[in-house]
């Protein structure tokens, strides 16, 4: 059939299932949480890169993922499977209201409302203790009977893999052409035809849904919930990654998450430092290479 | 002929400023009419009316014998109004077939068409435009008259029954714009649409329209065959000032 076509699948296949069987625990570990990341900032940058809306809301749902799901097995001892869904239904519906809520702004408007959402979002968890423990987090059971990290693994692995070939699909599909009009020009995008709320709100339920999702696995594999997911910390070091890997490109934030998160281990000694350092590299990236990691080798590519 | 478009008493203020004033008009099918008036008096508002950029704040606006006054852009250019930017609007980081196949994809049909169908369309509108062979190149590297060729080329993709053109000639050099000319002519006479332009080059709005209307200060002064319009002595003043001021 199309034997062809499809020569490189077990070039991402085999490397995608040898972690488990080659690296330590602690490396293991490492590469859950980079696909978490991969998750986190592929879903920002179908938002961001793909239809020009700067949220600085997606930790925030990622967080709303996370505590939804974790509340739910905790007190009404919801298997976190459904959870998960739970929280992701949770966190398109939180998304479409802020994606509403922001169809009249651009720019830095729509990014000081999202932050708004996500630091109030946060404020709201870390008080309400009775239900969600505050700053002490909450205590969420795992995926499974027994603890495995192999097991975690292979499901952020099939999670990040579907989420990322969805977006893929997405983008080349009419869908994806729609978005990138939006983020080029609304107006002459209005003009042509397109209904430009109806995109714009649905890429802000869509990726929320995603974060939510994002959220929600991670929530279970951490087995303890904190403020710290929804918090900007966390939404920066998304950002970051985007923007080095390349904002408006497929492969640009899987690339950003893994360089960033591998690299982070390698710099934990300095603390919360590393997001400063991150920070100033997104900076100098946005102003010297703006289309990131990404784009800089394709130009490299294009002119030897 | 039957009348396709017609705008009654339009009103739109900004604030203190009135930039349209109780407009009439109104467009048969296949006409070519084109609208002049000195810098501010509300051309471009007048077409960002009709296609719903903003809504008007008294009038109404028929389109086809239905009220589009209050409809959304999209809703508006679905129903067969297409236009162009005074200022070129392509989507410069698309390239012209992307470019062209959003309004193909804005035209909203019902019913999946096969993908390679609306290439196909869209290779096809770019090749009558005069973009043929530059189907992979970004709309950010064309020159002026291509960005302009390729905004037409997308309203023309949505199949319009009415195209409102701002301004398509300024910028251009004289062999461009006889260029443009040709292609507003085969435009109307190929594809049967009408044509509503803005233009400040005199010599090419009055050979290349039926009749004009005239704007000044937001109000319409004039309105008839060209020959009538240019040596009425109202047009004159509006352009050229009070002579005995």
């Amino acid at each position: 059939m199309h034997v062809k076509k499809y020569w490189w699948v077990p070039i991402l296949v085999i490397p995608a299932v040898l972690p488990p069987f080659v690296l330590s625990q602690y490396w293991l570990h490492v590469m859950i949480i980079s696909l978490f990341y991969v998750m986190m900032a592929a879903s920002w940058n179908l938002l961001a890169g793909y239809t020009g809306q700067v949220s600085f809301a997606h930790a925030a749902f990622c967080g709303v993922g996370a505590y939804f799901s974790g509340m739910l097995a905790v007190f009404l001892g919801l298997t976190p499977w459904l959870g998960i869904l739970a929280g992701m239904g949770l966190a398109a519906l939180l998304g479409f209201g802020l994606g509403y809520l922001c169809i009249r702004m651009g720019g830095i408007y729509l990014s000081l409302t999202t932050l708004g959402f996500s630091e109030i979002l946060r404020i709201v968890i870390t008080n309400e203790e009775k239900w969600t423990r505050g700053t002490m987090g909450l205590q969420t059971p795992g995926l499974f009977a027994e603890y495995s990290k192999t097991h975690y693994y292979f499901v952020f692995l099939v999670a990040a893999a579907v989420m990322l070939v969805f977006i893929r699909r997405l983008i080349r599909s009419e869908w994806g052409l729609t978005f990138r009009a939006v983020l080029n020009d609304e107006v002459a995008a209005s003009a042509s035809g397109i209904n430009t709320i109806r995109v714009r709100v649905l890429a802000f339920a869509l990726t929320s849904a995603m974060a939510g999702l994002a959220g929600g696995l991670y929530g279970h594999y951490l087995m303890l919930v904190t403020p710290d997911i929804p918090s900007l910390g966390q939404m920066f070091l998304v950002l970051a990654m985007a923007v080095i890997g390349g904002m408006g490109s497929f492969a640009g934030p899987i690339i950003g998450s893994f360089v960033l998160e591998i690299l982070s281990e390698y710099i934990r000694v300095y603390g919360e430092y590393h997001v400063l350092l991150f920070g100033l590299v997104a900076l100098a990236v946005s102003r010297f290479a703006p289309e990131g990691i990404m784009g800089t080798w394709a130009k490299m590519r294009r002119s030897p | 002929m039957s009348t396709i478009l017609e705008g009654k008493s339009l009103t739109k203020s900004f604030g203190g400023l009135t930039a349209v004033r109780e407009v009439d008009f109104n467009l048969k099918e296949g006409e070519i009419v084109g609208l002049i008036g000195p810098n501010g008096a509300g051309k471009t508002t007048l077409f960002n009316l009709i296609s719903g950029v903003f809504p008007s704040d008294t009038g109404s606006l028929r389109f086809n014998g239905r009220e589009i006054q209050g409809l959304r852009s999209y809703e508006i250019c679905r129903l067969g109004i297409a236009r162009t930017f005074q200022i070129v609007r392509p989507f410069l980081k698309m390239n012209c077939l992307e470019n062209v196949l959003v309004g193909i994809v804005g035209r909203g049909e019902k019913g999946a068409r096969k993908k390679e169908e609306k290439r196909d369309e869209a290779r096809e509108l770019l090749k009558f435009i005069g973009l043929a062979g530059e189907e992979n190149r970004l709309a950010q590297n064309l020159t002026l008259i291509q960005k302009k060729r390729l905004e037409m080329a997308r309203a023309l993709a949505t199949r319009p029954r009415v195209i409102l053109l701002d301004e398509v000639l300024a910028g251009l050099n004289p062999s461009e714009m006889r260029q443009a000319l040709e292609l507003i002519a085969i435009i109307r006479r190929e594809r049967k649409i009408t044509i509503f332009w803005i233009e400040h080059v005199m010599g090419a709005i009055m050979k290349g329209s039926d009749r004009i209307i005239v704007l000044d200060q937001g109000k319409k002064i004039r309105e008839g065959k060209p020959g009538e319009v240019v040596s009425d002595p109202r047009v004159i003043e509006a352009y050229l000032g009070d002579a005995n001021a």
